[in-house]
């Protein structure tokens, strides 16, 4: 794989489109603090590959694991890591939004966390 | 580096219209198109390839967007973006050209008339403290980073999204968000100019 000096650019516009994985990518490491490297590491792989990735359609839908298992073989990552990741920025994504929802609705009673059983299930499944 | 065949482009518009069924094909359009775009409007006079693949970029990821509005019948994929992508240049060039005139515009009406030593001193003084009034005003850097940009004739959205500091959202969101930081902070100017003139 080639890393032409457009890429990186690409990506970074890509992070404004919520549909691509460089969105998620991006909002994965905002939520872990992680960098670039630390989350190519984490998904194994180059920090090229991750940039090409990026420039992916987000898996999503019903069929989600087909979805990933195609963006994981075509840049030879584990539709595993790669499906953990984009669950996590889910499930985040989802708990602030019925946060907000909660907040305008002036509700301030503790909620009940238990989104990551989704994450647990996937990877039974998988 | 050349464009893909005819039927290879129309099948792989044919991947991006299927959209979730296929997460990979938007990378293969900036695989396929974005270096032999970049490539013509590089040859274009007085083009900076930097100018060139962010109007590459763009062009890709609003024909990604919404890949109905291509019609196959009327030209082939890779005609649509290069031609988008080189309008999407001349506005770049139009809009910088119109802010290098601003301030020319700008600094013509400064060099009008030539100042005496102590009218020059008495405005370097006002506007020093002006300065002074606005950083005590504007706390944070990032509001510093925008009123300069607005100030410089800066219009792009996304540019502002930037320098705002804003998380990545839709393009709506982010309009929404920098006309409310602008509406906020030229409000604030207003009220330091009230300030000043009941001094």
């Amino acid at each position: 794989m080639s890393n032409p000096d457009w890429l990186e650019h690409a990506v970074r516009r890509g992070q404004l489109e919520p549909w691509t994985l460089a969105h998620t990518f991006e909002r994965y490491r905002q939520l872990e603090g992680l960098s670039e490297d630390a989350l190519a590491r984490e998904l194994n792989c180059t920090r090229e590959t991750l940039h090409w990735m990026s420039l992916c359609r987000k898996p999503e839908g019903e069929d989600f694991r087909a979805q990933v298992t195609a963006v994981a073989q075509r840049h030879d990552v584990s539709p595993l890591a790669l499906a953990k990741v984009i669950r996590h920025v889910e499930i985040m994504n989802g708990f602030a939004e019925s946060e907000s929802a909660r907040a305008a609705n002036g509700d301030t009673a503790p909620l009940r966390l238990a989104a990551r059983e989704n994450v647990e299930d996937d990877e039974k499944n998988s | 580096m050349s464009f893909p065949t005819q039927a290879e482009e129309q099948a792989l518009h044919e991947r991006v219209l299927a959209r979730r069924l296929d997460p990979v094909a938007t990378r293969d359009v900036f695989e396929a198109f974005t270096e032999p775009i970049i490539g013509i409007l590089c040859k274009q006079r007085g083009q900076t390839r930097e100018d060139a693949r962010d109007a590459t970029i763009d062009v890709i990821y609003s024909y990604l967007n919404h890949p109905e509005r291509f019609d196959p019948q009327r030209a082939r994929l890779s005609t649509y973006l290069t031609q988008s992508a080189k309008k999407r240049v001349l506005d770049f060039f139009r809009s910088s050209e119109a802010r290098q005139r601003r301030e020319q515009e700008f600094g013509g009406v400064f060099e009008l008339r030539a100042m005496t030593p102590k009218e020059s001193m008495e405005i370097t003084v006002e506007a020093r403290l002006a300065v002074e009034r606005l950083e005590r005003a504007l706390t944070q850097e990032k509001d510093r980073t925008f009123l300069k940009l607005v100030l410089e004739g800066e219009r792009s959205t996304h540019i502002l999204a930037e320098a705002m500091g804003l998380p990545a959202s839709t393009e709506a969101e982010n309009r929404r968000e920098v006309k409310r930081n602008r509406d906020r902070l030229m409000k604030l100017l207003g009220r330091l100019r009230k300030e000043d003139h009941d001094v």
